[in-house]
């Protein structure tokens, strides 16, 4: 009788039988499988390790007549000496109750069980179980109460999704879903899951996506975390991911950093984006200093309506934040402020000068976070610009990070953080 | 950029007080006021050497915690189920949970009797400590609630200023604290046994390596983690050994003078307790000693289910979190629920006169787990394939292992004790 599909837990600890001419002897027990190559999609199961009296001996598959009630019958008895863990996965050992990124779900489990079936003439690894059903098969209660069990909805992951971390030595394999597949994800379901991984982890899978994936990601950590990752990653590596990060975001992880940490990384950025960079880490955390980003939209009060729009085209896709627009002189000052849909209702040839607000609310950078923010409120703005005493525009503080600034502690953020990371959720940026 | 520098330094400050401060100090929570204030009043300084010997034992297990985070970046139930596999892990979850809600039994425990001292009954004092308990968790963001109570946490200084106030004899301290003496007592041993399981608790380490992972640290950060857990529990046990000089010298002399002596065999009172702080508070000792007791059974009994239930999803790859709703993390709620359930619901089981023995023989139980726990640390932690270059030295393995094997010989003697009425 063929085994058609099951899972590896029910099958371990099951005799081994070697069947000659009708008598039936009991060789040992059945302790694990073996993959020889486990980067095929559906890998085949190449081996049985049985336990038995000499130690634990290899039984190629083909040895294996049948699986039955009452065990594995093998046509002879197994002598191979198993092989070596870096050779060879072995189901049990390497898999069971390791973690695996289960990126659908957008959380890390653990594997609990492995479904194994006959397909395309071999044994193949099909599924890894994360369910509660393989934990309960696992602690023998499936046997006890079958009908409990059975009502439990299962929860497994087809292995063709199913791929290492790289680099990763094989007595530690944490699988994840396919890299690609990661890089598709939200940033914030992304930083979820990267919360949930071990930081060493985590910085091997933000190694792995790009520099602006991973800048989207790394916004949206924990402080704590960010630093461990981007101490993991390399200078030059570091540097790439920071200058693609939101200023203010830059910033803040760049405060977190020893002096001459900072100093490494802000050698490696281009010239200009460092120099920002310098100037919002001297600010506090709490002010609009420490708020703001240097990442807005500005323009000279000459300018036609149609030369702006050309220019925001141009420029937008580097630019978060365009909602509106600065009017700045050849000095930097702050002249003026117009919305995009002031812009856009304007006749073509009509100047900045002639439609913009001269009436502009700005902060100083000193200003306390809850100042920022009861400003923003009460003027309904989406973005508060911040000068200094002489006018000149130094940054904007948008609606909301000031809104993160005075609910520092999430509601969600609670007694005591322990074992999984309280995400910062951070509304996305305006529009 | 002088504010900043300010705060950069604050920061350091509080940078230093870490996860091993925060830990080390957690074991002075009602189940530890309780025992040192019972060692002292009942044994004078006699327990005293046993503290000096639990600070290198608590130094050792607390630092090979931190290093399994600093080193694996996962949290002790995790290493559990990938070294020792389900079963294994399913055990020692069901036995934390268990202890872990005996522990704040405890609390509540504490709360009921610190309530009664102010005249308000268990009945209202426990459901409304529940009540507030929940508000914290589920309510109250979390640095708000961390600070509040490590302000209320000076209130242990008074032990310090007590203990001074109250003139003990301080050569006889230093020789009890120094020259080990056993006292022939039944009731030795179980404070013996307690003192360590309050000491150096089984949740600890599960608590600590989480910390430790959770602020991302790795193999290079080990000099500050250790820095931290030295630090952090030289502190806490000097506190607990202030708390032992204090009864001592004040319930403990009176007794040998003629007073009224205390067996904690024989159901003590919160009451009798709070004497230890007339020499500094005076009248005021009675409000002192249950503004303590609150202090720390609300933030324990707040953090010890929470943690638990995070500890015990972490194992079982469910989902844990509080930013998740009860339909997405079911066993998680359940758990945190369920766990102060269970605890505030024996505290108004077990009847009034028997509170502060519930407090000092759960102390004793977490002495009981703890070799065991010990064991599976000590396995994990020399596995080359699991902690790199970072395993175990000589040195940490014969302290790590005479613990388990001290507290373990303790806990059985203490067992059989029990069990053949000796």
């Amino acid at each position: 009788m063929p085994f058609h599909e099951g899972f590896v837990s029910e099958l371990v600890g099951r005799s081994a039988i070697v069947e000659r001419g009708g008598s039936r002897d009991v060789v040992g027990r059945v302790a694990d499988f073996v993959v020889e190559h486990p980067e095929d999609t559906f890998p085949r199961i190449d081996a049985v390790i049985v336990k038995t009296r000499h130690g634990e001996l290899a039984a190629p598959i083909a040895d294996v007549a049948s699986f039955d009630d009452g065990g594995i019958v093998l046509t002879k008895a197994p002598t191979v000496v198993r092989p070596p863990d870096d050779e060879a996965l072995y189901l049990i050992e390497d898999l069971f109750d390791k973690q695996i990124v289960d990126v659908d779900g957008r959380k890390v489990v653990r594997i609990n069980d492995i479904e194994i079936a006959r397909t395309a003439g071999a044994l193949r690894v099909v599924a890894a179980d994360i369910g509660v059903g393989g934990l309960l098969r696992r602690l023998g209660i499936a046997k006890i109460m079958p009908r409990v069990v059975d009502r439990v909805p299962r929860s497994l992951i087809a292995w063709d999704n199913v791929a290492p971390l790289r680099d990763l030595s094989p007595t530690q394999i944490r699988l994840s879903v396919s890299e690609k597949r990661l890089s598709r994800l939200h940033p914030t379901e992304l930083a979820e899951i990267l919360g949930d991984l071990s930081a060493q982890d985590a910085a091997r899978v933000v190694g792995s996506l790009d520099d602006e994936r991973a800048a989207d990601a790394l916004e949206h950590l924990e402080p704590d975390v960010q630093r461990s990752i981007i101490d993991d990653l390399g200078t030059a590596r570091a540097a790439d991911i920071i200058e693609e990060m939101d200023s203010d975001d830059a910033a803040d992880l760049l405060g977190e950093l020893p002096e001459d940490r900072q100093n490494e990384l802000l050698a490696e950025m281009d010239a200009q984006t460092a120099d920002d960079l310098r100037e919002l880490v001297a600010y506090a955390d709490d002010t609009a200093g420490g708020l703001m980003t240097t990442d807005y939209f500005w323009i000279y009060p000459h300018r036609t309506v149609t030369a702006t729009i050309a220019k925001i085209r141009e420029i937008a896709p580097e630019t978060e934040f365009i909602y509106y627009l600065y009017v700045l002189d050849q000095s930097e000052k702050l002249l003026g402020v117009l919305s995009l849909r002031t812009l856009l209702l304007a006749e073509p040839n009509a100047t900045i000068h002639s439609i913009m607000d001269e009436e502009v609310v700005s902060v100083r950078p000193d200003v306390s976070a809850e100042d920022v923010a009861s400003t923003i409120a009460r003027y309904d703005l989406l973005a508060c610009p911040v000068t200094d005493d002489r006018g000149t525009m130094l940054g904007i503080v948008t609606v909301d990070d000031a809104i993160d600034a005075i609910i520092p502690e999430r509601l969600t953020r609670k007694l005591p953080r322990l074992t999984k990371r309280g995400q910062q959720r951070r509304a996305e940026t305006v529009g | 950029m002088r504010l900043r520098l300010s705060r950069r330094s604050l920061f350091a400050f509080f940078a230093v007080l870490g996860p091993g401060f925060v830990t080390a100090s957690a074991g002075n929570d009602v189940g530890g006021i309780a025992t040192y204030s019972a060692a002292g009043a009942q044994f004078g300084y006699a327990t005293l050497w046993s503290l000096l010997a639990l600070t290198l034992s608590l130094i050792v297990v607390q630092e090979m915690a931190g290093r399994m985070g600093a080193v694996t970046g996962q949290g002790l139930a995790g290493l559990i189920r990938e070294n020792f596999g389900l079963r294994i892990t399913f055990v020692t979850m069901l036995a934390l949970f268990f202890v872990n809600t005996g522990i704040a039994a405890t609390e509540f425990a504490g709360i009921a009797a610190a309530s009664e001292l102010f005249g308000i009954s268990r009945f209202i004092a426990i459901p409304a400590s529940m009540a507030i308990v929940f508000l914290l968790v589920l309510r109250l963001p979390n640095k708000i609630v961390e600070r509040v109570f490590v302000v209320f946490s000076l209130i242990y200084l008074t032990y310090v200023v007590s203990g001074v106030l109250a003139h003990p004899n301080w050569s006889e301290v230093a020789r009890d604290a120094v020259v080990p003496r056993i006292v022939k007592n039944p009731a030795f041993l179980v404070t013996i046994v307690g003192l360590i399981g309050t000491t150096i608790s089984p949740y600890m380490q599960f608590f600590l390596q989480s910390q430790v992972v959770d602020k991302g640290s790795r193999a290079r950060d080990l000099p500050a983690i250790r820095a931290d857990i030295i630090v952090g529990s030289v502190l806490a046990i000097a506190l607990a050994g202030f708390m032992i000089v204090a009864n001592g010298a004040t319930i403990f002399q009176a007794t040998l003078h003629g007073g009224h002596p205390i067996d904690i065999n024989a159901n003590p009172q919160a009451v009798d307790f709070a004497r230890a702080l007339e020499p500094l508070a005076g009248h005021f000792a009675e409000v002192i000693f249950a503004l303590g007791i609150l202090n720390a059974g609300l933030f324990t009994a707040a953090v010890l289910p929470l943690s638990t239930a995070y500890i015990v999803c972490e194992a079982f790859g469910l989902e844990a979190s509080l930013d998740r709703r009860f339909r997405e993390a079911p066993v998680f709620y359940s758990l945190f629920a369920g766990a102060i359930l269970l605890a505030a619901g024996l505290v108004l089981l077990v009847p009034k006169e028997s509170l502060f023995k519930l407090i000092i023989y759960a102390q004793v139980v977490q002495g009981v787990l703890l070799p065991l726990e010990l064991v599976l640390m000590l396995v994990i932690v020399n596995r080359p394939r699991v902690m790199g270059s970072h395993v175990n030295t000589r040195t940490l393995n014969a302290i790590a292992w005479a613990t388990a094997i001290v507290i373990g010989s303790l806990a059985l003697v203490y067992v059989w004790q029990s069990l053949t009425g000796a």
